[in-house]
């Protein structure tokens, strides 16, 4: 069937938007993808070691040519500089890699062959057969160490999956605080802003658009700005505890700044308006008929509630709750700025590998399961909530 | 028909290749004529009407414009006046702008344009409300406004799509008239669909009734009423008692026909039936007397089930000839108050009152 | 709802009090920048704008203003134009899958903003668009696009298609009935895309931190690098001008949508309200 000339037309519209958003949008995300997978180092600075180590073995040392091949490719890394991405990379495997490896190829004129003598005696961890089949499985383009070590897993030289030592054993841990955060968050949101949205639906058209105004506000208002205000606000000399030092309510000053309880009442105050809003739209399409029908049928005011006016306002809450928990799963700034170390979530930890350690691997396997996640919500969102689109909560 | 303004030869439209919404349409449109495709919901007038103003495209056949085939003219180049369902006015657009906008389109010189409007405006009687927005009108005037929006270029036809179904009773027939009365004033050939058949028989020179995709009767008002071709006609216009039986004689255009319970009614027929074939007897309920002094060939006795008082007439509910939902209509004054329930009464219709029909399902 | 009037009053109270709590933060900004004195404290020493010439005479602000308008302006234009357009081909196409297509090319709102911006960091690594503001304004362009997106299809769900028919009977070619009566009706959907789209630049921190160098610094990421370094009231008073700027973007879409809802809903016979 040929195409009509209105879909040629619609097809024409769309391909603009279309293109932008796969080559700035979906393409990144594949990059990011890639990079959570990617196991680029140890192929693009060793290729002729890993060559050697092909047919190794693998139990005992492997042969000379290995030996001289790493001597000259970490000599020549050093040179080209290309030999910090590797040391990296190795030394998030098997911490202390990094001082052997810089070691090693500072060393290339004190090194003679037999290199495999010479190596070891430079250090003995080069005379270790799991150094070496390290080295080997990393010939691999692929690898699945950062997503395990994401979920607290790792592989053993051997290629194995094993828990990940305790230490660094911090992500499910982080994965579970995110969500606890977030579950909380919507919980209090939800319960403030569902007597603040039905008060509002049954206002004066006066009133309820002053009430409104008093909510889109602070929606409008940028989430740095308001996490700012909160920043200021609750600081130990900050004008909360000026307030109830003069009130007489505490003696000292209270810690509110970089705690759990700063991180909740900034999160609640940033996201309570994507409750308020989709409530009150709801609200407002209820025809009283409904409660007046209820009473006339003999139900009391708890009981119109419960069994009419909750049912009927359901997918409101449905709608506006997950749309907070599904924002405050991905919240970064306002936890940096005022919760302390225990309270940051996932998000940091993104940032963290992106730019502090520069561990992209890690930030691309940790961006990746938040991804998933989020994934997870939007499906379990369409279940609950029929019909539930994004665009509910636009201004 | 001669110089016809409109044809459709052999036009059928069909959406998904398999059901057709037309079939096989063959009609023409007399100059200045009032015709009313007339029919239920899903019968295929507003299809036929949205091929000729060119918004669908028919599967097959033809449709000519002045002699000039239409087919795949976009239908801004048609020169085709529509009224819509909802007015469908321009709601940014004042009164008088939505006015002038199809005289821009049609390149009306500038200084032509302002008498047009005041003449489109004076012709629907709504001067004062030039600059009003169509949201600030009353339905009617929104109504009367694409009236004149649709005039105002002076197209040679102009469609309407049951341009009276969002409006109350009264004026509806209020603004019937004024339809009908502006169309003999200027002239111009109307098409106009609705499914209210009393509008149909108000307004129009003709009237189409369509039925499953079908022109089942192509005449004037009085001819559809009096005459019925099908069976679907007689009961889509005007009240009806239907008594299905089997034709048994035949002698021109009188005929009997004997129903299941025996009984036998001389009847009317112009249709090509043969005998022994089913046939639907038809017969209008204004045309039933009652009462045992009858010289009518057609005498039941029926049992009366109920009497329904409508102030100029009564209604009643008869068991007649296996039929128990048979209605009579008798002036109120003679029986409204003697009559009992369940009390035996003599019903009796004329042969030529009472046509047997091709059954149509 | 009937309620008794001590649970209409507890309500009522509790909504005041909720109330207070979303807008005193931002009310306590105000007083807090134009302080005299040096420490962010309440009550304030005394008044003054030395914050404000502070921040007027730093070229670090000037800078992150001048950039946060350039970016803002340019993403506004960008997304309500690539927004428009395929808003437009969604609602005029015949074809099947639109509910998905609108879901895909509404991504960005659901992806953790985080996710997007090292997406966006690592791929703009590869083509050198990292440090640039052409970098930052495709990034927030695709951010504030599905807002764009929607708010126009949404515009266009209330828009009577027969009015395009209406005026193609009436003699207009496609053309002149898109510019005379479609455009006309959804200009206030697309004002208002356009300035969310506009206060989603200007408001934007995640990608920013990621994506822009010194030089490229906006507002919300110049606030951000001052509170990391020292909390000076500047900061406040560069908050208040967002403020002020965020409550001129609301009224001016509040004004827009009024303007929209008296044009697309008329009391129309059609429809019972």
């Amino acid at each position: 069937m040929a195409i009509s000339r209105n879909n040629l037309l619609a097809a024409a519209l769309i391909a603009p938007l279309f293109a932008v958003v796969v080559a700035s949008f979906i393409v990144p995300l594949a990059v990011t993808l890639w990079t959570a997978i990617g196991n680029p180092e140890v192929r693009e600075t060793l290729p002729r070691t890993t060559a050697a180590l092909r047919g190794w073995n693998g139990s005992d040392l492997p042969a000379e040519a290995a030996f001289a091949a790493v001597a000259a490719e970490l000599a020549q890394a050093q040179e080209s500089q290309s030999i910090g991405p590797l040391a990296r990379r190795l030394n998030f495997e098997e911490p202390g890699l990094r001082a052997l490896l810089l070691k090693t190829a500072r060393a290339k004129d004190r090194l003679s062959a037999p290199y495999r003598t010479s190596l070891v005696e430079l250090d003995a961890r080069w005379g270790d057969a799991s150094l070496w089949r390290l080295i080997a499985r990393n010939a691999a383009p692929l690898t699945t160490l950062y997503l395990l070590r994401s979920l607290d897993l790792t592989l053993t030289p051997d290629g194995k999956i094993a828990t990940a030592p305790a230490d660094e054993s911090i992500f499910l841990a982080l994965f579970a605080r995110t969500f606890v955060i977030s579950f909380w968050v919507t919980v209090l949101c939800v319960l403030l802003g569902y007597p603040v949205a039905y008060t509002l639906s049954t206002l004066s058209t006066r009133w309820a658009n002053v009430g409104m105004a008093l909510v889109l506000i602070p929606f409008w208002t940028s989430i740095l700005v308001r996490t700012t205000a909160w920043f200021i606000l609750l600081q130990r000399e900050g004008p909360v505890n000026a307030l109830l030092l003069g009130l007489g309510i505490v003696d000292a000053p209270v810690t509110m700044i970089f705690t759990r309880f700063a991180v909740y009442i900034a999160m609640v105050h940033v996201l309570l308006p994507f409750v308020v809003l989709p409530l009150y739209s709801v609200m407002k399409g209820i025809n009283p008929a409904y409660l007046r029908a209820a009473a006339s049928l003999g139900a009391p005011p708890w009981k119109r509630f419960v069994r009419v006016y909750l049912p009927l306002t359901m997918p409101g809450v449905a709608a506006g709750g997950l749309m907070v928990f599904m924002l405050a799963v991905g919240f970064y700034i306002t936890p940096v700025l005022v919760g302390g170390p225990e309270d940051q979530m996932v998000s940091y930890f993104i940032a963290f590998f992106t730019n502090q350690t520069i561990n992209w691997g890690m930030a691309a396997a940790l961006a990746c399961l938040l991804l998933a996640m989020t994934a997870i919500l939007v499906v379990v969102a369409r279940l609950i909530v029929p019909g539930f689109r994004l665009g509910s909560v636009s201004p | 028909m001669r110089d016809p303004i409109v044809t459709f030869e052999g036009v059928t439209k069909s959406y998904d290749g398999r059901t057709r919404v037309v079939e096989a349409l063959d009609l023409a449109l007399a100059r200045g004529e009032f015709l009313t495709l007339l029919g239920p919901s899903g019968s295929g007038k507003t299809t036929t009407l949205m091929m000729l103003a060119g918004f669908e495209d028919p599967t097959s056949g033809t449709i000519t414009l002045d002699g000039k085939k239409l087919n795949h003219v976009p239908a801004h180049r048609r020169g085709i006046g529509m009224v819509f369902q909802n007015y469908a006015l321009f709601p940014h657009m004042t009164v008088a702008e939505n006015l002038v906008f199809p005289l821009q389109m049609h390149g009306v010189p500038k200084n032509e344009i302002e008498p047009k409007v005041k003449r489109a405006l004076d012709m629907v009687r709504l001067p004062h409300l030039r600059d009003r927005k169509p949201a600030q009108l009353s339905g009617g005037q929104q109504q009367r406004v694409a009236v004149a929006r649709a005039l105002v270029y002076g197209p040679k036809l102009v469609l309407m799509d049951e341009p009276l179904g969002a409006l109350d009773k009264q004026l509806r027939e209020e603004l019937q008239l004024e339809i009908k009365h502006l169309h003999d004033e200027l002239g111009v050939t109307i098409v106009y669909v609705t499914h209210d058949q009393s509008e149909a028989l108000t307004m129009s020179d003709r009237i189409a009734v369509f039925h499953q995709g079908r022109v089942q009767q192509l005449a004037a008002p009085a001819e559809l009423y009096e005459r019925p071709a099908t069976a679907f006609v007689a009961s889509f216009i005007g009240e009806n008692n239907r008594f299905d039986g089997t034709l048994v004689a035949r002698d021109g255009a009188a005929c009997r026909v004997r129903l299941a319970d025996g009984s036998e009614i001389a009847a009317t027929i112009d249709a090509d039936v043969a005998t022994g074939a089913p046939v639907a007897v038809s017969i209008r309920p204004e045309r039933v007397t009652i009462g045992a002094a009858s010289t009518h060939a057609n005498r039941f006795n029926g049992e009366l089930r109920e009497v329904i008082y409508l102030g100029d007439h009564c209604k009643l509910r008869l068991a007649v000839a296996g039929n128990e939902s048979f209605v009579a209509k008798v002036p109120a004054g003679d029986h409204a108050t003697t009559l009992a329930r369940g009390a035996p009464l003599a019903v009796a219709w004329d042969a030529a009152a009472c046509r047997a029909l091709p059954p149509l399902a | 709802m009937t309620t008794g009037n001590g649970l209409a009053l507890g309500l009522r109270t509790f909504t005041a009090i909720v109330l207070v709590f979303l807008l005193a933060p931002i009310v306590a900004v105000f007083p807090l920048s134009f302080s005299a004195g040096e420490l962010l404290t309440l009550p304030t020493p005394g008044y003054s704008l030395r914050w404000y010439d502070d921040f007027f005479t730093s070229s670090k602000w000037l800078l992150a203003t001048r950039n946060s308008f350039v970016v803002g302006i340019a993403t506004a234009i960008l997304a309500t134009f690539l927004g428009t357009l395929a808003a437009l081909g969604i609602y005029l196409g015949r074809f099947r899958g639109k509910a998905f297509l609108v879901a895909m090319l509404a991504t960005p709102m659901v992806v953790p903003v985080v996710v997007t911006a090292i997406a966006m960091y690592f791929a703009f690594s590869f083509v050198g668009l990292n440090n640039t503001l052409a970098g930052l304004i495709v990034a927030h362009t695709i951010l504030s696009v599905p807002y764009v997106l929607i708010t126009v299809l949404a515009t266009l769900q209330t828009f009577d298609r027969t009015l395009l028919r209406a005026a193609a009977t009436l003699g207009a070619p496609p053309p002149a009935a898109f510019r005379r009566v479609l455009l006309p009706l959804i200009a206030p959907g697309v004002a208002t895309g356009a300035l969310f789209a506009f206060a989603t630049s200007f408001d934007e921190l995640v990608v920013a931190i990621f994506v822009a160098g010194p030089q490229q610094f906006t507002l919300p990421r110049q606030m951000y690098a001052g509170l990391r370094e020292f909390l000076s009231p500047t900061i406040a008073s560069a908050a208040v001008l967002l403020i002020v700027c965020s409550l001129f973007l609301l009224a001016a879409n509040e004004y827009f949508r009024a303007r929209g809802k008296a044009r697309t809903a008329p009391d129309d016979p059609a429809e019972p309200n």
